[in-house]
């Protein structure tokens, strides 16, 4: 199984290349268009999705489950196509619906400006202004429509391996170029990488099942898989729809058992190893109790991190000659280490306690799935799935082979990594009790702070005439003064009232 | 002359009482709907016998230091874009100094010179503003609400303005990185200085600022919510400085406002992870209907105070109180609503472990 996925731009060529390409490989080629026409077989508005997105309004509760269905449906059918063999795709941003799957080559297409407007004007029979015009606001469309789907930028070139420009290359040596390319072993398939892609498979089609049933078409759900488990979580007001998700699912092929819970928001705990007797794992369930979320779990394999280059890092200089290829910091394994035994039987140090850990949640009704990764910090920001809208990505204990001190520093580093680059809350596991459960420390702080505003507020009370006198003193002397105190005194009042008004819904879970 | 012992409010237990659940609703009202809460707060300190400019300046320095708390929040979670923020408090400070301006020239020229009625001229100015706007804001809520609950319908709010000002070209254009979006300047300084005159006029900001940000600029949901606190707590402390000045900050209301108001405050926020769109917008535009009904009611009593119409001036007390049942009516219906829902949730969050359910797939044999 191989995938590769091109992102064209407007006219860049990019629809060319990737047929090119796939006549040289041998392989299907598929295109965006094709997806879409099966998707609105199968139903979907996909029409009503664009114009929404296009003029930049907001969706409508129809149209968000339209949505779902839509992205379900889409990432259904290409790894359908992709488990049949091999696959070009060509598109916006493919490799995104593929979240996890770590052989996918990803290359964008691009041309400068002069090259795209003489193709629109050959192929639209446009004049010059109006081409111009005419591939802005595809442009912007197409900008708008990634952003909007899975939050990211199609325009940052980091989330692709290879920029291909079609200006000074021709599309023969262009697509000549991407086949040597593509038979490197970091875009093999491994048996990790077919997992990844079952596992996506099963996810989307248990959800688009839901989305086609008459008895929870009305709903929002977040359906994960791992290893044949399927997670589904929908919103506290569909309970009363808990109960149909296992019949609608039965049909499904694949799966061994479902597993459903209520949850408002999704937690991503990464952590190398876990540990469900841990105080991590207790502050994390309490943080995920409080606010009704599910968490998932992505333990990021060890070694795996530490092993790669840090984003600019440079490995090491080039003196001029043309290495072996060697498998690159994605630790290219032949999935020897992914193997699970007969039976899925890991012990626990071999899975880090990821299985027991997911159990313990399941019990507990916070489950929303675990899986296993391996590769660089940029690589661990594929995995993550643009499409879920996470509360907070909680990172626990990181880089354990390094000495403490160097563990400290490459875990404050990687959590900032994450922070810059996810639109989420980043927090380490031990600040979830500092900042989202009570603790000594928020006691002292609310004694300290109460002590504080009853002083300010018996003095204001019994002393209000004074005070009122002060206020409305004459004279621009006595006025400044007066907007001065006001200006100090307000937001000592603020921030002392609302830490301990804080701290005290804090003590009773309702934040 | 100094005002506000001239006009001094004897704070009894039950007063002080009504000022701490007039903040407590304003607040519960403003986390769930993301506004200030003034709509509120000021013509509900207005019916307790509080001049109007003291009610607005005791609610606007009471804004100040909640928008700070506010924002500090929002900056955290990436919400708050600080060039738009930059560029609309230029603007709003010019804006909240003509709303202060006319306030007081108003306040020193109005009334026929009889106990209440000196101030009936600011009174009846910042109802008329009052409703006038929000009549407009309330209106447009329950449109979109009722819009939204047909399923068949495909857009939220509309894009049409900002696209429509965008293709007007007018340069300079300004790049807002965190709420990414192109814009014109004269856009920027059109709504800072419309939303910087509203909130000193009647000390509301938010429901201007936010639908202003979002039609108009095109700025997303999120980012508009937190930027919005991020000049509120500019604009109100500009605000609490000049009424301050002018002497006309109650410190004690203030206090008693901040009592109620940040407890309410994280309870409506709270209400909002709960409770859907559509029950939301609804919720929002019927308290604020009933609250400028509530201040329709009072007008009569202003312009007999001002001699624009005769009337028994016995009659002001029960114009009076009636608005006063009326605005209490909206708030509790309001918060009951929020805090009925939050409730309800706070019970489920208990009940939650009892909602796993684990299937295993039914074996080939058992589907006979």
């Amino acid at each position: 199984m191989q995938v590769i996925c091109i992102s064209r731009g407007t006219l860049t060529g990019g629809k060319v290349l990737a047929e090119r390409l796939a006549g040289a490989l041998g392989y299907p080629c598929l295109s965006r268009e094709d997806l879409i026409e099966a998707a609105v077989k199968e139903g979907i508005h996909v029409g009503k999705i664009e114009m929404a997105m296009v003029k930049g309004r907001g969706f409508s509760d129809r149209l968000v489950l339209e949505r779902e269905h839509y992205l379900a449906f889409t990432r259904a059918y290409l790894c359908e196509q992709a488990l049949k063999g091999q696959l070009v795709y060509h598109g916006r941003t493919g490799h995104l619906l593929l979240p996890g799957v770590d052989n996918v080559l990803r290359v964008r297409v691009v041309a400068d400006q002069e090259y795209r407007l003489k193709a629109a004007m050959q192929a639209l029979g446009l004049e010059r202004e109006k081409a111009r015009r005419y591939v802005e606001e595809v442009d912007e469309d197409r900008r708008q429509w990634v952003h909007t789907m899975y939050g990211v930028s199609c325009d940052d070139v980091s989330q692709y391996d290879l920029i291909v420009s079609l200006q000074q290359f021709s599309v023969e040596n262009a697509a000549a170029g991407l086949t040597a390319i593509a038979q490197l072993p970091d875009f093999q398939m491994t048996p990790a990488s077919r997992q990844a892609v079952e596992d996506l498979r099963l996810g989307a089609k248990a959800r688009v099942f839901l989305a086609r049933d008459d008895r929870t078409y009305r709903a929002s759900f977040k359906v994960s898989a791992s290893d044949g488990v399927i997670t589904v979580t929908y919103l506290p007001q569909d309970a009363g729809l808990a109960e149909s998700i296992p019949p609608v699912l039965e049909s499904l092929e694949g799966y061994r058992s479902i597993r459903t819970t209520m949850a408002t928001s999704n937690i991503l705990w990464i952590q190398e190893v876990y540990d469900p007797t841990s105080e991590a794992f207790r502050n994390v369930v309490e943080v995920a109790t409080k606010w009704g979320a599910a968490v998932e779990l992505m333990r990021l394999a060890p070694g795996s991190a530490e092993g790669a280059a840090a984003p600019g890092e440079v490995l090491e200089a080039f003196d001029g000659t043309i290495p072996q290829i060697q498998p690159s910091s994605r630790e290219y394994n032949g999935g020897i280490e992914d193997d699970v035994a007969e039976g899925g039987q890991r012990t626990w140090a071999e899975n880090g306690g990821l299985k027991q850990t997911v159990e313990e949640l399941a019990r507990q009704g916070r489950s929303a799935g675990g899986r296993e990764v391996r590769g660089s910090q940029t690589h661990l920001l594929e995995m993550i799935d643009r499409s879920v809208p996470y509360t907070m990505v909680v990172v626990g204990d990181v880089f354990l082979s390094k000495g403490s001190a160097a563990q400290l520093r490459l875990a404050r580093e990687f959590r900032s990594y994450l922070a810059d680059n996810i639109k989420t809350p980043v927090v380490a596991t031990d600040e979830l009790k500092a900042q989202f459960l009570f603790g000594k420390r928020d006691l002292f702080r609310l004694i300290g702070y109460l002590a504080v505003v009853l002083v300010i507020y018996f003095l204001v009370f019994t002393h209000q005439r004074q005070i009122l006198s002060f206020l409305s003193g004459e004279g621009w002397v006595m006025k400044v003064v007066a907007a001065v105190v006001v200006f100090l005194f307000v937001p000592i009042v603020a921030y002392s009232y609302g830490t301990v008004s804080r701290s005290f819904l804090k003590l009773i879970k309702i934040e | 002359m100094n005002f506000l012992l001239t006009n001094f409010i004897e704070l009894d237990l039950v007063t002080a009482l009504q000022v701490i659940l007039l903040g407590f609703i304003g607040g519960t009202l403003s986390g769930f709907i993301g506004s200030g809460g003034a709509f509120f707060m000021t013509p509900g300190m207005m019916n307790l016998g509080v001049p109007g400019i003291v009610a607005v300046g005791s609610n606007i320095t009471h804004k100040f230091g909640k928008a700070m708390m506010g924002s500090k929040k929002h900056r955290e979670l990436g919400n708050v874009d600080r060039r738009l923020g930059a560029f609309l408090v230029l603007t709003s400070f010019i804006g909240i100094r003509i709303a202060v301006w006319i306030n007081s020239a108003l306040f020193e020229g109005g009334g026929d010179g009889h106990g209440s009625g000196t101030s009936a001229a600011s009174n009846l100015y910042i109802s008329a503003v009052f409703i006038c706007i929000l009549s407009v804001v309330a209106i447009s809520m329950l449109r979109d609400a009722l819009r939204s609950r047909d399923t068949t319908a495909a857009d939220g709010p509309s894009r049409k303005i900002a696209n429509l000002l965008a293709r007007l070209h007018m340069p300079p254009d300004i790049r807002l990185q965190v709420a990414d979006v192109r814009v014109s300047l004269w856009v920027l300084l059109g709504v800072g200085l419309a939303t910087g005159y509203l909130a000193g006029t009647i000390g509301v900001g938010g429901f201007i600022g936010v639908p202003a940000m979002i039609y108009v600029i095109g700025v997303p949901t999120a980012v508009a919510a937190g930027t919005e606190l991020y000049l509120a707590m500019f604009m109100g402390a500009f605000g609490a400085v000049n009424y301050a000045y002018g002497g006309f900050v109650d410190i004690r209301l203030t206090l008693l406002l901040y009592l109620g108001s940040l407890v309410g405050l994280f309870i409506g926020a709270y209400g909002t992870k709960v409770v859907k769109e559509v029950m939301i917008r609804s919720v929002t535009g019927v308290t604020i209907l009933l609250c400028v009904v509530s201040r329709s009611v009072a007008v009569p009593a202003y312009l007999r105070q001002l001699g624009w119409i005769d009337m028994n001036p016995e009659w002001d007390a029960y114009f009076n109180q009636a608005s006063k049942v009326m605005l209490f009516v909206a708030g509790f219906v309001g918060a009951g609503i929020i805090l009925y829902n939050v409730t309800r949730a706070y019970k489920r969050r208990r009940r939650i472990v009892a909602t796993l359910i684990e299937a295993p797939k039914p074996s080939a044999g058992s589907h006979g």
